[in-house]
């Protein structure tokens, strides 16, 4: 857990942050969304100390990062950046045995761990191990910086931006991933972004900011259904809301018994897809199955409908 | 790489009118070897060594049957320059050319010094100097078109020198005019060889000693940055004669005052003087591409070394110096360059090295002598100019 109390960052009269309180709950993914210049990257950068806050504290589970030498506190937290800065003299498997290697991790454990990684990310290690940055894609490099930042098992990782250099289609697989990763190894995230839609579609809870003060600390719904001030409200778009609240909710939700034709609908889909997939096929209603693939019942246009007006 | 590429096929792409396909520079080889055979003196010979001396054409220079192998070979690389578009003929013919050539010119000496005359003096003349710059052109172009790596451009450089120390070996030259020169004074030439390679090497490794930390302070301090860039600025503009001058007095102060300086050898004049000038020269060059090697290095590879927790310490010795590398080499490389030349002027306040050679031979004007301090000169700027060059290309190279 991460309890983030009263930061201010403060350059001669400007106030970049300024006086930011919230807590990021174990294994969840918070995202802080804002404009550019609304002071988002600074907060990120004060909870690893890359910047020092002017006052307030940063307390780790319950440990003040203050009490932490600077480099131990970093070598425990994550950290990826847009761009990535993947070292361009150090091959893929050195680049990702980076913080191992300061934490004198012995080499036969470090080079486990590097295969590891680059099997959780997809990455063949007897292909790209030994390739070097510049000869990776886009998409490869940004997997391997997030490896990186994941060597050591960090319990916290920080992202600021890391899918800004990514193209649309790499980047909702790459969201998609992170999120997979984020699951099974239960690491806490916080998260950057100044893309709405990246935030609604990866945060648990979200953090909006703006002109270096936090507006709003929500869950995606809260922030839909109670915006704290017409910046956010304008923020999240009135006529993007009934889409986005669909986009939060699973076909789940608004199972129906019965019995419809055409191919099924997973119980996992969000109601966004489902609809979607209505409007396409112009049927009325679709057959949904859970995870092993059996029809368990229907959701129709007309409970869409009602559940884009009532979510809590 | 790229742009190297490209122009290397854009040279060896057919011509927009491939009736009739000449080579360029093939051509102006060919015009040179023409000129070398047929409007130049090939050798000069003179009675003693400060005479007046007379030249001598090819077939003059040569006994006749050596003289027509020479001429028809040499004929026989301008054709090819021209026609032959494969880089490994070109190579081959121009290495045959040199291979003729060289010895030639040493039989030339024995040819037209008078049986047991040792005041007899046989130098190279135009013809000659023409003839080897057309075949190392080829060589040279041949090799670049070869696009050799590092490694090949080593070795094509090992190969080089290992077939002139042969022909210095050998004997073959021995009755030419510089080599005679060298043999009455063998024990000074390489006591001089090693003065000239300690004031070079030496004033370049201080450099790098002084010059790399204060290039690194300097990347970090804006402010030390400007004052050290002006002020060696400033020496670089100072005559190289008048910086030795400069030092003289303080040097000389120094000596008198502290009679440790003096046992250690630290007087006015002689190689401390030399030393302390060349590193002065050689500082500018070695901080400002430490600065530039420094700034050049992606910004966000040190925030993410910085983000995951590796010192100052670790961040300079494992990511800035090792980006920085190849543009630091590149300043050592013009520091040495520049040093190995410049050291040569050394010898006009007593600091010894090959310069000795060269001012005793205008003082004499015995222009033997002046060679016998220039072209080792030469030779070691170019040798060490490949060498770093390799070392340039290899601390860049992320190995393919």
């Amino acid at each position: 857990m991460i309890e983030i109390d009263r930061l201010t960052k403060r350059y001669d009269a400007t106030l970049v942050v300024d006086d930011v309180s919230l807590v990021v709950e174990e294994g969840t993914l918070a995202v802080i969304v804002g404009t550019s210049g609304a002071g988002k990257s600074t907060l990120l950068r004060m909870i690893n100390r890359l910047v020092t806050p002017t006052s307030g504290r940063v307390l780790i589970d319950g440990e003040d990062t203050r009490t932490i030498p600077e480099d131990e506190l970093r070598h425990r937290i994550g950290y990826v950046i847009q761009g990535y800065g993947l070292f361009p003299h150090r091959n893929v498997a050195d680049n990702i045995a980076t913080v191992p290697r300061l934490l004198r991790w012995d080499r036969r454990k470090i080079a486990q761990r590097v295969d590891e990684l680059l099997d959780l990310f997809q990455l063949d290690p007897a292909e790209f191990a030994q390739k070097f940055p510049h000869e990776l894609s886009g998409g490869q490099q940004q997997r391997v910086g997030v490896a990186r930042a994941l060597a050591a098992r960090p319990a916290l990782l920080l992202m600021d931006e890391p899918f800004g250099a990514l193209d649309a289609v790499i980047r909702s697989k790459a969201q998609d991933d992170l999120l997979a990763i984020q699951r099974r190894l239960g690491t806490t995230i916080v998260l950057v972004t100044h893309d709405l839609n990246e935030a609604f579609h990866l945060g648990d809870r979200i953090a909006v900011m703006d002109q270096a003060r936090l507006l709003q600390y929500a869950t995606p719904a809260e922030l839909l259904m109670r915006p704290a001030d017409d910046f956010v409200e304008r923020l999240v778009g009135t006529a993007e809301r009934p889409f986005r609240l669909l986009s939060l909710a699973k076909v789940r939700e608004a199972l129906e018994p019965g019995h419809a034709e055409g191919s099924p609908v997973a119980a996992s889909d969000s109601l966004h897809d489902a609809l979607s997939r209505l409007l396409w096929t112009g049927r009325r209603a679709l057959p949904v199955a859970d995870a092993s693939g059996a029809v368990i019942g229907q959701v129709s246009v007309d409970g869409i409908l009602r559940h884009g007006r009532s979510l809590p | 790489m790229n742009s190297a590429t490209s122009r290397t096929d854009a040279l060896g792409a057919a011509p927009p009118h491939p009736v009739f396909p000449v080579d360029r520079l093939g051509a102006v080889i060919a015009i040179l070897i023409g000129i070398a055979l047929f409007a130049a003196p090939f050798a000069t010979y003179r009675a003693t060594r400060i005479a007046s001396g007379q030249s001598r054409i090819l077939i003059e220079a040569l006994p006749m049957t050596m003289a027509a192998a020479l001429a028809l070979v040499a004929l026989g690389i301008a054709v090819g320059a021209v026609f032959v578009r494969d880089p490994l003929g070109r190579l081959a013919s121009a290495v045959l050319g040199l291979a003729v050539l060289l010895p030639s010119l040493g039989l030339s000496a024995g040819f037209l010094t008078p049986a047991d005359n040792t005041f007899a003096r046989v130098t190279p003349s135009l013809g000659f100097w023409l003839l080897s710059l057309a075949f190392s052109l080829l060589v040279v172009d041949a090799l670049a078109r070869m696009r050799l790596g590092p490694y090949g451009r080593l070795a094509a450089l090992a190969v080089g020198m290992g077939a002139l120390a042969l022909l210095l070996l050998s004997g073959i030259w021995d009755n030419l005019s510089i080599l005679k020169e060298y043999y009455t004074r063998a024990d000074s030439f390489w006591r001089e060889a090693r003065q000239h390679l300690l004031l070079a090497l030496g004033s370049t490794a201080a450099a790098c000693l002084i010059g790399i930390p204060l290039g690194i302070a300097s990347h970090r301090m804006r402010t030390l940055r400007a004052a050290v860039m002006q002020a060696l600025g400033v020496v670089q503009t100072i005559p190289s004669i008048a910086l030795f001058g400069l030092l003289m007095a303080p040097l000389g102060a120094v000596a008198a005052s502290v009679p440790l300086a003096a046992a250690l050898g630290i007087k006015g004049i002689g190689a401390a003087p030399a030393f302390i000038a060349l590193l002065l020269y050689a500082l500018f060059p070695i901080v400002a591409n430490t600065i530039a090697g420094l700034s050049q290095v992606p910004a966000l590879a040190v925030d993410a070394a910085r983000g995951m927790g590796m010192s100052a310490r670790q961040r300079l010795l494992g990511v800035e110096m090792p980006l920085a590398l190849p543009v630091i080499l590149a300043g050592m490389r013009i520091v040495l360059v520049q040093n190995l030349g410049l050291a040569t002027v050394a010898a006009l306040i007593g600091g010894g090295g090959f310069g000795t050679f060269v001012f005793q031979g205008i003082g004499q004007t015995a222009i033997d002598l002046v060679l016998l301090g220039a072209i080792p000169t030469v030779t070691l700027s170019f040798v060490a100019s490949i060498v770093l060059d390799a070392l340039v290309d290899l601390s860049r190279g992320v190995p393919a």
